[in-house]
């Protein structure tokens, strides 16, 4: 039956104490069907309160944020910082075989709740940190933010127009690098702990992490440059529409990226062959990022004869990839996504039936979906704390009474 | 020295671009052996984008950790020879254009016929199934096709400029990688293997999920906000003393407000009531962010970046290479490594941070120029003879690498 199968990582038990830092790294093992428990404060975790909401009604349960990080998990409340919500997570260690955690460095350590400390309880856990900077380090206890990730990524300085501000990245997206990093490093420990029976430690950095997946190749681009008998551009101009030219159209707006001669004889195939762009130079791209605002002044005239399905389409049937700049209702009304069945339906207790935009690949043998919505604040404590770890109604109604779940 | 992680892995890729050369890159750099299959006439693209197909920083990046054979796909001996290949893999990885495995008979179902528990990781822009699974695309192209390009610009640009960054092809190929992880430790425990099937245009939309919960349970079209914040004033990136230096700060609560407004000694204007909380702080943040400007334009963007952070506030410096190769921190992590490259000589390259207990990582080993390792391969792999060997050469079968028997120039 299909609600039985599982996913490649379905053996797992997972514990979430992540924030933004860490959201995505539980969101794709919880994909691939580890059973993620989400644990919070009490009084709700701060991502919670992340706008916009739905219907634009702060509520805890309402965080567009919150819904489409933390679906797939289960979720309970319990306070780390007290002697008896300590013990009832020593009991959740000891049933887990993997703890993801995103606190400022020496946080843990201070709890008593570090690796050192853990692997006593249970010497198969494999045990994640992600931070800002790093556990260790000079820059250990500095900030971060979402822009201020990025603009250390060495990504920002080349977002935007030449002459403009540069832009940040919406989303996470330094987050996501450092969780990428630190869910193959734990499913690595995993695989490795089939084989010596060894728990091990993570420690990922946000910092270290963002220009690994962000833009990998600034660094050499760099570092060939310095040295004569490379040809790289410039890399750190923001040379984004020199390189992947945007070029408006009947209604919207293209983006073409030709990047071999041959692709380049495609495009000019697509605009109808016009004599201007039929000048050898322009095969060379090089030359066209070197001369791109007077190709643009050129293409105007072709590009804005075609609408952005015609010119995608016949950029296919020609060899030179064209895309249509899409906004997010445009990619979610695609006959691709649609066949791909990229949104599944969602039924939230409070927010009732929605789609909700799966994860990006297909599985043939394991199950790779999004079954179940975020969890309501606690919404699995009887589950997990009575039925799992045997505590009783009235130790259940105690503990809340004391504010520990 | 103990055995590196993925010791006795073995993964053919037939990738080119981003996405499956880096997921190689990562496999290799944790120990599994990874066979590159490439050939003259069809080079990984990259290779083609600059003078000397060797030299390219971005292929010999994404290309590290890895053996190259030069085998002609085009031929079907060529195909009999990768097959051969595929049948001793534990792993294979494509992004060729779709449908180009099929026809070179070297898809999941052909594999799987001699191989059932190979596990096959397939990348395409757009998905391997559906009406635009054989379109070409580059990872800028898919950013705009998901909607996160409309969404990364200022909200007065003409239409959105995105980066020189090719996103999501390093975010793609991680996912596979944990892709390949997760497949691989599941056939350890059950024997079966399988195929995944990544669509990189829905790589980048699980970058900005909530933004289609916003259309979805919304029904709005998100719109950009540029470097704004709707939680947090000031957010942005502030232009510093210096030609095109820029710091980005961002100040959340009060108590940073506070902290901030101290460390930038407490002008005037940061203790007028407009500012005094956040909501009056969003409501006049045009105002404030040129108050802030006028501050970081009298500092270098790293002293303004030293000034807040001592002073616990995020600010960050819109950094460029040579001050990632600078920065304390990443010194700290060893998260640059200098790989001596045949070609390209000594050269950085971002390393692979993975920091985990008890594993020690094989040194980074150098991309392989075109056809290196054809010999090694077919002698050690595939136990070819001396004989068939220099028989595939003469068919143009097999391609070899003579740039190191030429002389240094």
């Amino acid at each position: 039956m299909a609600e039985h199968q599982e996913g490649a990582l379905s053996a797992y038990r997972v514990l979430d104490l992540t924030d933004q830092k860490g959201a995505f790294c539980t969101k794709i093992l919880a994909d691939l069907g580890a059973d993620v428990i989400k644990i919070e404060r009490p009084q709700g975790d701060a991502t919670r309160s992340i706008p916009p909401f739905a219907g634009d009604v702060p509520h805890l349960e309402r965080s567009l944020y919150f819904l489409f990080r933390y679906a797939n998990r289960r979720g309970v409340t319990l306070n780390l910082e007290v002697a008896d919500g300590k013990k009832i997570f020593e009991k959740l260690v000891k049933k887990a075989d993997v703890l993801v955690e995103t606190f400022p460095p020496g946080y843990m350590a201070g709890l008593g709740l570090d690796y050192q400390a853990l692997r006593k309880i249970n010497p198969g856990l494999v045990m994640a940190s992600i931070t800002e900077f790093g556990q260790t380090g000079p820059y250990r206890d500095w900030k971060g933010s979402d822009i201020v990730n990025y603009a250390m990524s060495n990504t920002m300085i080349t977002s935007g127009f030449g002459d403009g501000a540069p832009i940040n990245l919406p989303g996470t997206p330094s987050c996501d690098a450092a969780s990428l990093i630190a869910a193959i490093s734990i499913v690595l420990s995993l695989y490795m702990r089939g084989g010596d029976g060894q728990g091990r430690y993570i420690d990922s950095s946000v910092h270290e992490c963002s220009r690994t997946a962000l833009y990998p190749w600034m660094l050499p681009m760099y570092s060939y440059n310095v040295n004569p008998g490379a040809p790289p551009p410039p890399p750190e101009g923001r040379l984004g529409v020199m390189i992947f030219p945007v070029y408006p159209c009947k209604d919207g707006f293209i983006r073409v990226v030709a990047l071999t001669p041959r692709q380049w004889d495609g495009l000019v195939r697509v605009l109808g062959e016009p004599e201007v762009l039929k000048t050898p130079e322009w095969r060379e791209f090089y030359y066209r990022i070197a001369n791109a605002a007077d190709l643009y002044a050129l293409m105007l005239e072709y590009t804005a004869k075609l609408t952005m399905q015609e010119l995608f389409e016949k950029g296919h049937e020609e060899g030179v990839p064209v895309v249509p700049i899409y906004t997010v209702e445009g990619f979610t009304n695609s006959p691709q996504t649609e066949a791909r069945r990229f949104y599944s339906e969602m039924k939230h207790p409070i927010l009732g039936k929605f789609k909700y935009p799966g994860p990006p690949y297909k599985w043939s043998a394991t199950q790779c979906e999004a079954k179940r919505p975020a969890p309501t604040l606690g919404q699995h404590n009887e589950e997990v704390y009575g039925k799992e770890l045997g505590l009783s109604k009235q130790d259940l109604a105690a503990l809340r009474r004391a504010e520990v779940i | 020295m103990a055995n590196a992680p993925l010791q006795g892995i073995k993964v053919v890729s037939f990738g080119t671009g981003g996405v499956i050369p880096d997921f190689g890159m990562i496999l290799g750099s944790l120990g599994a052996d990874v066979i590159k299959v490439e050939c003259r006439e069809n080079p990984d693209f990259m290779r083609t984008i600059g003078g000397d197909p060797e030299n390219i920083p971005g292929f010999n990046e994404s290309n590290r950790n890895k053996r190259g054979i030069g085998l002609n796909l085009k031929t079907e001996k060529g195909q009999e020879i990768a097959m051969r290949l595929v049948k001793l893999a534990d792993i294979v990885g494509e992004n060729l254009r779709g449908g180009v495995m099929k026809s070179l008979n070297l898809d999941y179902e052909s594999v799987r016929k001699f191989r059932p528990d190979i596990i096959y990781i397939s990348s395409n822009g757009y998905g391997g199934t559906g009406p635009y699974a054989e379109y070409q695309a580059y990872g800028p192209m898919l950013s705009a096709f998901s909607g996160l390009l409309s969404l990364w610009c200022h909200p007065t640009d003409p239409y959105p400029a995105g980066a020189n960054v090719p996103l999501p092809d390093h975010y793609a190929s991680k996912m596979l990688v944990l892709a390949a992880l997760a497949a691989l430790d599941y056939r350890r425990r059950t024997g079966k293997g399988q195929m995944v099937d990544m669509s990189q245009v829905e790589m980048a939309a699980n970058m900005i999920g909530e933004y289609y919960l916003d259309y979805t349970i919304n029904e709005r079209v998100p719109q950009p906000i540029g470097n704004r914040s709707p939680y947090a004033a000031p957010y942005n990136a502030y232009r510093c003393k210096g030609n095109d230096e820029w710091c980005a700060i961002s100040v959340f609560n009060d108590a940073e407000w506070q902290s901030f407004c101290r460390a930038i000694g407490s002008p005037h204007w940061t203790r007028e009531a407009k500012y005094a909380d956040l909501p009056s702080r969003l409501k006049n943040v045009e105002e404030l962010d040129k108050h802030v400007e006028e501050w970081t334009l009298q500092h270098k963007s790293r002293e303004v970046m030293m000034i807040l952070q001592n002073a616990g506030v995020a600010a960050g410096v819109l950094y460029r290479p040579a001050e990632i190769i600078d920065d304390p921190q990443l010194g700290w992590l060893d998260a640059i490594v200098e790989v001596d490259h045949p070609v390209a000589g000594k050269r950085l390259y971002p390393g692979v941070p993975f920091h985990i207990s008890d594993v020690t990582l094989p040194a980074s080993r150098p991309a392989p120029l075109l056809g290196q390792h054809t010999e090694e391969i077919c002698r050690e792999v595939l136990k070819m003879s001396p004989e068939e060997i220099s028989a595939l050469r003469d068919e143009g079968v097999l391609e070899f690498s003579t740039r190191l028997q030429e002389p240094k120039k």
